[in-house]
C-alpha cells in the first residue's frame, strides 16, 4: 500500500501515529541522555566520537517527529520539548539517567552503563529500523533507509567498546556485568508496542515483537557464545511499559531539564 | 683547554642554565593569553630528565645549529616536531599550546552547561556539534603539545595530573559562571570571536604542527561564530524576556571578555611574555592590539543590535585610531588565572572526577607498548 | 620499559575523500589499539567533509628521517635526461618530417575514445 497516494483510514493512522511516538521518544531520550555525557567521557577522543552518535540520534529522533507533525500531531519542537511524561512512549531504558547526581553538578556518570545501554539498544535500533524500511508506511520506510545509513557507524562503534570492555580486565567485566543486569531490567519494554501491539502488527507498519526479539537475539549470539555467556534474556512482562505511558522518576527529572529553556516563554521563538 | 678546565666550563654552563631555565619559570606570570606560571611544580622534574641532555651539549655545535634555527626563523620556514629547537622556543610552545588546548577541554564545560537544556531540536543539535568541536581543538592542540613533550617522557595523563594540580592553567572566561541560554549565545558570538582573533594571527605560526591544528580550528570556529550570532540575533529580536536576558549576559561577560586578551603590559600584572611569541614568529600581535581588533570588529555589531555595553567611557579616538575604555580588574583578573575564580574549582573538580571516576576503562584496555 | 601498560598509543590517520582520490594524512589521536583508533579516526577529524576510506597507522610503525637522513634528499638539478626537458629539440626536429612531437599532453590523451 502506497499510503501517501490512497486516503489513510482513521485506524491505520493511529498506529501509524503510534509507533511513531515511540521511534521519536526513543531516539530524543536516548540522544538526550548522551548529551548529558558531552564532556565527561573517559577518554577525549571516545567523547568526541560519542557526540557524534547522539548528534545522529537526535536528528533521527527530528525526523520521526517531522513525519508527526506532517500526520498533523503539532509541531516537531514542540512534541519533542513539551509533552508530560505520560504522554511520552519511550522505553524506560532510554530515560534512565547517566549514573547518580546531576550533570550540572559533579555526577557519577558509569561508563560502563553508557557501553551496555548503548550496545544493547543499538542492536535493538538495527532490528527495528530493517524492519521499518519495510514499512507499509511509505515515509516512514523512507525516513528508515536513511537512518539506516548512519547506524552501521553506531553499531560498529558500541560493539567494538562492549566486546573489548568484556573481554579484559576483571573489573571491567565485573562492572560490564553489573551493567548488563541494570539494562536488561529495563528491557522488558524495548521490544513492546504497548496497548497499540494489535493495530502496529497488523497494518504491516513493522515486524511483529516476537519477530524482533528474534532477530535481536540472533545478531547478538555469537559474541556471547564466543565469549561462553549466556545471551541476557528479556524480561517478560515489563513491570512498567513506557510505551503506555508509564515511566520512572527519571523521565520527569529528563524532562525538565530538556525543557528548561523553552519552558521559560513558550511564546517566543527560540 | 685541558679536559679537566672543559669539565669546568661545562659544569658551570650548566648551572648557568640551570638557575637561567628556573628561574626564567618561575617568573614567568604571563605570556601572551597564557597565564601565570604553569609548569611551576613540574618544571624541576623535566629539567632533571632533560639535564643529562642538556649537560652533555658541545656549545660551538649548540651555538650554531641555533644560528640556524633562527635563520629558519627568519625566512619563514615552518618548524616541525622531530627538528632541532633550541628549548626556550620549546617551552614557550609547550606553555602557549598546552594552556590552549586545555582551556578548549576546560572551556567545553560551560557551554555544556546548556547542551541539555538548548530549546529546541535545531539548537540542541547546534550546540552539540558546537561543543564537540571545542572537545576536538582540545585534541588537535594537546596532540600538538604532547608531541613537544616527547623529549621530557611526558604524555596526556601527565597534561591532566597538571591541570588538577593547578601547575597547567587555562583561560579567565571559563573559570566564569553561566547562568542563562544567552549564556551560550555571548560565549559563542563574543568569546569565541575574542579566540577568532587571536588564533587567526598565529595561523603562520613558525611551529608548522601549531599552524595546521589552527588552520582546522579557525575554519571550524567560523561555524561556532555564526552558531552564536544566529543565538544572539534570535533573541535580541524577541520577546522582553529573551531581550532581558542577553543584555544581562552581557553586562556579566564584558569585563571578562576584555580580560580574555590579557594585560597590556607586565607592568599590569607583574611580568609578561609577549616578546618571546613575536620573537619566534609565533604571533604578531601583542595583547592589547588584539583587544583594539576586537572592539574594532564587535563594538558596532553589539551596539546595531540595541545592546548597551557596561562602560560609560568606552569611546573611540578619530586621532589615535584607539579605543578608550574602563579596564578591567586586573587584581581579580590574577585571581581567576590562580583557580579563584567563581567556578575553578567546580570545574576542575568535575574534570577531575570525570577523568578518575572512569580510570578503569583505561586501565582495562591498556596494553604494552613496546 | 617495553612492559609498561599504556592507554595513549599513538595512531596516524590517513583518509581519502573519494573512491579514486589518494590518501592523505589527517592528524593523529591517542588511542588503546587500532580497532579502538578507527572507531574514533572519522568523527575526531573528518566531522563536516565527505569519507571514502581511512587508513590508521601505528606512528611505532613509521620509519621517520633524522636530520641526518634529510641530507640525502638534496640533489643537483643537472638531470634533464630524466625529463622531456632534454628532449625539447625534437619538437624542431619532426616538422622537417612534418610530423609532431608525442608530447605530455598527446600521450595522456590516448586513454579515452579513438579519435
Amino acid at each position: 500500500m502506497s499510503s501517501d497516494e490512497t486516503v489513510m483510514d482513521t485506524g491505520y493512522t493511529e498506529a501509524v501515529t503510534s509507533l511513531l511516538y515511540q521511534l521519536a521518544d526513543d531516539d530524543f531520550m536516548y540522544s538526550f541522555r548522551g548529551s548529558e555525557w558531552l564532556g565527561l567521557a573517559p577518554h577525549i577522543e571516545a567523547d568526541i566520537a560519542f557526540s557524534s552518535i547522539s548528534q545522529d540520534s537526535m536528528g533521527h529522533a527530528a525526523m520521526f517527529y517531522k513525519l508527526l507533525e506532517d500526520l498533523g500531531a503539532g509541531n516537531a519542537d514542540k512534541l519533542a520539548h513539551f509533552r508530560p511524561a505520560i504522554e511520552r512512549r519511550n522505553s524506560i531504558l532510554t530515560e534512565r539517567v547517566n549514573g547518580q547526581g546531576y550533570y550540572m553538578e559533579t555526577p557519577h556518570y558509569d561508563w560502563a552503563y553508557a557501553v551496555a545501554r548503548s550496545y544493547f539498544y543499538t542492536q535493538a535500533k538495527k532490528v527495528r529500523i530493517d524492519s521499518l524500511c519495510e514499512s507499509s508506511f511509505k515515509p516512514l520506510a523512507d525516513v528508515a533507509v536513511k537512518v539506516r545509513m548512519e547506524l552501521y557507524y553506531h553499531k560498529m562503534h558500541w560493539d567494538t567498546w562492549f566486546k573489548q570492555l568484556m573481554s579484559s580486565t576483571e573489573v571491567a567485566k565485573k562492572k560490564m556485568a553489573d551493567a548488563i543486569k541494570l539494562v536488561m531490567n529495563d528491557f522488558g519494554d524495548v521490544f513492546s508496542y504497548g496497548d497499540q501491539k494489535q493495530q502496529i502488527e497488523s497494518h504491516g507498519l513493522i515486524g511483529s515483537e516476537e519477530d524482533l526479539k528474534g532477530r535481536w537475539r540472533m545478531n547478538i549470539e555469537p559474541f556471547f557464545v564466543s565469549l561462553h555467556l549466556q545471551v541476557p534474556e528479556i524480561p517478560e512482562g515489563p513491570v512498567k511499559n513506557g510505551r503506555n505511558g508509564e515511566h520512572s522518576g527519571d523521565l520527569d527529572e529528563g524532562l525538565a531539564t530538556l525543557s528548561e529553556v523553552c519552558s521559560a516563554d513558550t511564546a517566543a521563538v527560540w | 683547554m685541558d679536559k679537566a678546565g672543559k669539565q669546568v666550563e661545562v659544569a658551570m654552563k650548566w648551572e648557568l642554565i640551570k638557575t637561567y631555565t628556573v628561574t626564567r619559570f618561575i617568573v614567568t606570570e604571563y605570556l601572551d593569553g597564557v597565564y601565570v606560571t604553569l609548569w611551576k611544580a613540574s618544571t624541576m622534574h623535566m629539567l632533571d630528565k632533560g639535564g643529562t641532555r642538556m649537560t652533555n651539549f658541545n656549545s660551538t655545535n649548540d651555538e650554531k645549529q641555533l644560528e640556524q634555527f633562527m635563520q629558519r626563523i627568519e625566512a619563514n620556514d615552518k618548524i616541525e616536531a622531530s627538528d632541532w629547537m633550541p628549548d626556550e622556543y620549546r617551552m614557550t610552545l609547550i606553555k602557549l599550546i598546552s594552556m590552549h588546548g586545555m582551556s578548549e577541554i576546560m572551556g567545553a564545560l560551560p557551554e555544556k552547561e546548556w547542551v541539555p537544556k538548548a530549546p529546541t531540536l535545531q539548537r540542541k543539535l547546534g550546540i552539540m556539534a558546537k561543543v564537540q568541536d571545542e572537545m576536538g581543538h582540545g585534541q588537535l592542540l594537546l596532540r600538538v603539545t604532547e608531541d613537544l613533550l616527547v623529549p621530557y617522557g611526558k604524555n596526556r595523563a601527565d597534561l591532566m595530573q597538571d591541570l588538577f594540580n593547578g601547575d597547567l592553567k587555562f583561560h579567565n572566561v571559563f573559570h566564569m559562571e553561566t547562568k542563562t541560554w544567552a549564556d551560550a549565545g555571548i560565549i559563542g558570538w563574543l568569546v569565541d570571536g575574542a579566540a577568532i582573533i587571536t588564533q587567526t594571527d598565529m595561523l603562520k605560526a613558525s611551529y608548522g604542527p601549531y599552524a595546521r591544528a589552527l588552520q582546522r580550528i579557525c575554519a571550524e570556529e567560523v561555524f561556532h561564530a555564526q552558531h552564536g550570532e544566529s543565538i544572539i540575533l534570535a533573541l535580541v529580536e524577541g520577546t522582553d524576556l529573551q531581550k532581558a536576558i542577553v543584555q544581562e549576559a552581557l553586562d556579566r561577560w564584558w569585563e571578562p571578555l576584555l580580560m580574555f586578551f590579557g594585560p597590556a603590559s607586565k607592568e599590569t600584572t607583574g611580568s609578561s611574555k609577549q616578546d618571546l611569541t613575536i620573537k619566534y614568529k609565533i604571533r604578531t600581535k601583542t595583547n592589547e592590539e588584539f583587544r583594539q581588533i576586537f572592539f574594532d570588529k564587535y563594538i558596532p555589531r553589539i551596539i546595531s543590535l540595541g545592546l548597551k555595553i557596561p562602560d560609560p567611557t568606552l569611546r573611540y579616538d578619530q586621532d589615535s585610531k584607539l579605543w578608550f575604555y574602563e579596564q578591567p580588574d586586573w587584581n581579580a583578573f590574577k585571581k581567576i588565572i590562580k583557580n579563584q575564580g567563581p567556578r575553578s574549582e567546580a570545574r576542575l573538580n568535575l574534570r577531575r572526577h570525570s577523568y578518575e571516576y572512569n580510570s578503569w576503562v583505561r586501565d582495562a584496555l591498556s596494553t604494552s607498548s613496546s | 620499559m617495553g612492559e609498561e601498560k599504556t592507554f595513549y598509543q599513538e595512531y596516524e590517520i590517513f583518509s581519502k575523500r573519494t573512491p579514486s582520490s589518494a590518501f592523505q594524512h589527517q592528524y593523529s589521536l591517542l588511542a588503546p589499539n587500532e580497532e579502538m583508533a578507527l572507531i574514533m579516526a572519522q568523527e575526531n577529524f573528518m566531522r563536516r567533509e565527505p569519507v571514502a576510506d581511512i587508513w590508521i597507522v601505528n606512528r611505532k610503525n613509521i620509519k621517520r628521517m633524522n636530520a641526518d637522513e634529510k641530507l640525502t634528499l638534496g640533489r643537483l638539478e643537472n638531470k634533464d635526461y630524466r625529463t622531456t626537458k632534454g628532449y625539447g629539440y625534437l619538437k624542431k626536429k619532426w616538422r622537417k618530417y612534418e610530423q609532431e612531437i608525442l608530447d605530455e599532453k598527446e600521450i595522456l590523451s590516448w586513454g579515452g575514445e579513438r579519435k
